[in-house]
């Protein structure tokens, strides 16, 4: 299924245009990378503080830091889209994607146990008091999912197929 | 030089080897996530954005960013080696060593600023959370400047496999 609806998408004006477009690759490429240094940027400063260390930093005022985490995504989720529209043949079966896929699925399940979890409580946190288990391991999951999502995506013209 | 450097074992490895290439490559691109990432939020907080955070609470963070710095010094010297005489005439790696340079130049500077100027001093913590901290033409400038040397740093990078 996933091939033949690679094989459509790779028959589109729009993936056509992608391919053989000679400059539009290295600027796609370019604007992942800012994304991806502001995603992991932010969420550096975030998680690092919601896990107990930085305490200089406000608590609730890392989280001012959220849009441009929101913004590395949205960049990223576009270029990255399309990538694999420009290319889907070889997406789909890379190795290095589906597990990138798969890291950022378990990274966003992550997010929502953050806004179920702590998001609603973490005012009332003290700032000095140790992190309560579940804001460590969100924080630690996040920060190592993210790692590895960009570890994976770097080796995907490296790998094979999955 | 340049020529026996490429010839020297340790490049030859990274040159043949199988992996060492993919790997120096996907550690570069962390090691960019955090310098860049960690510096453009330093540098975005001294622009105005981000009211609730103190600008000297991000000078612990600056020891993170060296890490950083340090993990893409290693893994670029090793990426350097393997195609040595190739990137010593290549235009954008060149304009991206001297925006690391001028990068890390003006991180020396903002720290400074940060010890000094912006420091938290004790009488002001207790209510640093709405402070108007008042950030100086000079410093804003310097930051705007840093936060657009390594987006070029960025740009040059990604376009040595271009160019």
């Amino acid at each position: 299924m996933l091939e033949s609806f690679s094989l459509s998408l790779a028959e589109t004006s729009l993936s056509q245009w992608i391919l053989l477009t000679y400059w539009l690759w290295p600027i796609l490429e370019i604007i992942h990378f800012i994304g991806l240094s502001l995603l992991l940027g932010g969420l550096i400063v975030i998680d690092l503080r919601m896990a107990g260390h930085f305490r200089a930093l406000n608590q609730v005022g890392t989280h001012q830091l959220l849009p441009f985490v929101f913004i590395g995504f949205a960049l990223n989720l576009i270029t990255g889209a399309l990538f694999f529209i420009g290319d889907p043949m070889r997406y789909s079966i890379n190795i290095g994607f589906q597990i990138k896929m798969v890291l950022i699925v378990i990274a966003g399940l992550n997010a929502l146990l953050y806004y179920w979890k702590i998001n609603p409580v973490i005012h009332g946190w003290d700032p000095d008091a140790n992190p309560p288990p579940i804001a460590k391991f969100v924080a630690y999951t996040s920060l190592i999912t993210w790692t590895v999502v960009l570890l994976c995506g770097r080796l995907i013209p490296y790998v094979g197929t999955g | 030089m340049f020529l026996r450097l490429e010839s020297s074992s340790i490049a030859m490895w990274v040159a043949e080897s199988l992996w060492a290439y993919p790997i120096l490559l996907a550690i570069h691109i962390v090691g960019l996530a955090i310098v860049v990432g960690i510096f453009s939020m330093r540098d975005l907080r001294l622009l105005g954005m981000f009211p609730g955070i103190h600008p000297a609470a991000f000078l612990p963070l600056s020891k993170m960013a060296w890490i950083g710095f340090i993990i893409n010094a290693i893994s670029g010297i090793l990426l350097f080696t393997s195609q040595a005489v190739t990137f010593v005439g290549n235009v954008p790696f060149l304009l991206k060593i001297a925006a690391i340079i001028a990068g890390m130049v003006l991180a020396g500077i903002i720290q400074s600023r940060l010890r000094g100027e912006l420091a938290i001093d004790s009488a002001s913590a207790a209510e640093a959370n709405n402070a108007d901290y008042a950030i100086s033409d000079s410093t804003k400038y310097i930051a705007l400047v840093s936060l657009l040397l390594w987006m070029a740093a960025i740009v040059a990078g990604r376009l040595i496999a271009y160019i």
